[in-house]
């Protein structure tokens, strides 16, 4: 198997061979490029191993398991009240869809329905939270193509968003907002009124960028037809969120199917491209879209209480909330009263993280395969669920080795049989 | 004469500062924070700090996140590769103490000082961009400006020892 692996790297796909002239064998002239755990472009460690010929791109493979800390272990036996602070810190970007999954999948197992008002609270502030999860995304798209000019404007407007999220919740990223039977904190009209009249900059600002992006030639050449996710990558390796909806399948969005947002007359944006500006469009529409619904939401906003108290029956329960990169899945057990017995989380980065395998080869320079790692919107604090450990050394194994490891596993296994 | 030309040094040293950030594991909520560091409202580049992420080439180690047990050894291996003098700066509750993940279950290997020599730590969950600015601003050049100073010290005690 070694071999094997050895001499699919080794092999130049293409017409261009070189031959030893004394042995008569074949050289490879592919080489292997490492990039991180710690690189420039990513903010999260990860590592991606790049086999190029020159410049092309022929292979990529991606190692993940820096990140892993146990949450899913740690949440065992916990309340749901710590246990919503847990689920917050598994990615601080998304940490508002993380919190408002994790509560949603409580309040399900519930008797009883949740505050109204609170429902539309939660909803208001997860698209507060997209909104600026998209600019910072596109950002670090910027900044992979080395246009930091509009790195810095998406981050310095990502700053006014922010700003709208610690006007309601009281905090700036991490904000512990959403609690069993609503939210925490009612708002005032003075809050909402506020956080419009922002949303107003944000909406002229985010029109500029998105015309900016179709119009750029610079940007136009570094990201039109890179990088294009097709419909059959999409179902093989089950792309989820805007990156799923630029190649156009827009019933990919989980808001659909969410409590709230079919009567605030929501319509999930497409395009059908799929290729890197497609994506950063998609993400530009979203926001536009996400204020548009606020606006909504802050017009419909029912009247009266916004927590209330409810009884938890507990049993197993399956939730899903579209979180900003996509549709985010916590399987939970839960004992009645609240206490944690078994938490599984599904985070939309993994099936994301893993078609950049598929697209990479066909990239025309190592950039520009790290440029559509970056369009991906990745994040690598999301993915760690579990990591494989060999029990004879007590050592941990990676992704490449693991796989390895667990193909002999199922080969020695079927050999039995 | 000597004495004036390691003073400049100092000088200019703590004027001229490459950061590199290192997540080793945390939720990002820290990174994006320090990434919000760069933005006009903040602006650390106004102090001559700037965003290079090579550790061959930075002054500052910027350390989030509690250590994973995948991260032990390349964070001692990081932090040899920075040059003298070198700072480190631990941002987050997870670094200061491990935080939310270091107790039952979690597989973290603890603080980050106790496996690399920390200078300066900003707690909060996530700390906000000023303190992450301050901490840097105040601390950093601080221990650079003295630095000649504390080298030449420290040969003339092994010299006379």
């Amino acid at each position: 198997m070694e071999r094997r692996r050895e001499g699919r790297d080794a092999s130049p796909r293409g017409n261009v061979r070189v031959v030893d002239v004394e042995t008569g064998e074949e050289v490879p002239i592919s080489h292997k490029v490492p990039v991180g755990p710690n690189h420039p472009i990513l903010k999260e460690p990860l590592r991606i191993k790049l086999a190029v010929r020159g410049e092309e791109v022929v292979d990529c493979k991606v190692e993940m398991g820096y990140c892993h800390r146990g949450i899913e272990r740690i949440m065992e036996g916990m309340p749901w009240q710590k246990a919503a602070f847990l689920a917050e810190r598994v990615c601080g970007i998304c940490s508002h869809a993380h919190n408002m999954c994790f509560i949603g999948g409580v309040e399900r197992t519930a008797e009883g329905e949740p505050a109204p008002r609170g429902l539309f609270l939660r909803v208001l502030v997860q698209e507060l939270d997209r909104i600026q999860s998209h600019l910072i995304a596109n950002a670090a798209y910027f900044y992979s193509i080395e246009h930091e000019t509009m790195f810095v404007w998406n981050m310095n407007t990502r700053e006014r968003v922010l700003d709208c999220i610690e006007e309601i919740t009281g905090n700036r990223i991490l904000t512990g907002w959403n609690v069993v039977g609503g939210v925490r904190v009612d708002v005032t009209e003075d809050q909402l009124e506020r956080v419009l009249e922002t949303l107003e900059k944000v909406e002229e600002d985010v029109k500029a960028y998105r015309r900016i992006a179709q119009t750029d030639p610079l940007i136009k050449l570094r990201s039109r037809g890179v990088g294009v996710i097709t419909k059959e990558h999409v179902r093989r390796y089950r792309v989820v969120g805007p990156q799923a909806r630029a190649s156009g399948v827009p019933e990919s969005d989980m808001r659909l199917q969410e409590p709230v947002y079919p009567e605030l007359g929501f319509k999930p944006v497409s395009r059908k491209r799929g290729d890197n500006l497609a994506r950063i469009l998609v993400r530009y529409d979203e926001c536009l879209q996400s204020i548009d619904l606020i606006e909504r939401i802050v017009d419909e906003l029912p009247e009266g209480e916004h927590r209330r108290e409810l009884e938890i029956r507990g049993g197993h329960v399956d939730h899903r909330v579209e979180a900003p990169r996509g549709e985010l899945v916590y399987d939970m057990e839960l004992t009645q009263g609240g206490v944690v017995r078994r938490v599984t989380i599904r985070t939309p980065s993994v099936p994301n993280i893993r078609v950049l395998e598929a697209i990479a080869p066909g990239a025309p320079t190592i950039a520009d395969a790290v440029a559509v790692y970056a369009s991906l919107d990745p994040c690598v604090a999301c993915n760690e669920r579990f990591v494989i450990v060999d029990r004879d050394r007590g050592e941990i194994l990676y992704e490449g080795r693991a796989r390895e490891v667990m193909r002999e596993c199922s080969r020695t296994t079927s050999g039995r049989s | 004469m000597r004495s004036l030309l390691k003073r400049l040094k100092g000088f200019v040293r703590s004027r001229s500062i490459h950061v590199t950030v290192v997540n080793t594991g945390g939720c990002n909520g820290c990174d994006i924070e320090i990434l919000a560091c760069y933005t006009y409202r903040y602006d650390l580049e106004q102090y001559g700090i700037y965003y290079h992420n090579n550790p061959r080439k930075s002054d500052v180690l910027i350390v989030t996140g509690p250590v994973t047990y995948q991260w032990r050894e390349k964070l001692e291996r990081l932090y040899r590769k920075v040059p003298e003098p070198k700072a480190v700066v631990a941002v987050g509750a997870c670094a200061c103490s491990g935080g939310i993940f270091n107790q039952e279950g979690g597989r973290v290997c603890g603080p980050v000082r106790e496996i690399i020599p920390v200078d300066a730590e900003v707690p909060g969950c996530p700390p906000r961009p000023e303190e992450i600015v301050s901490a840097i601003v105040e601390v950093v050049p601080r221990l650079f400006r003295a630095w000649e100073f504390r080298r030449g010290s420290e040969h003339g005690a092994e010299a006379g020892g």
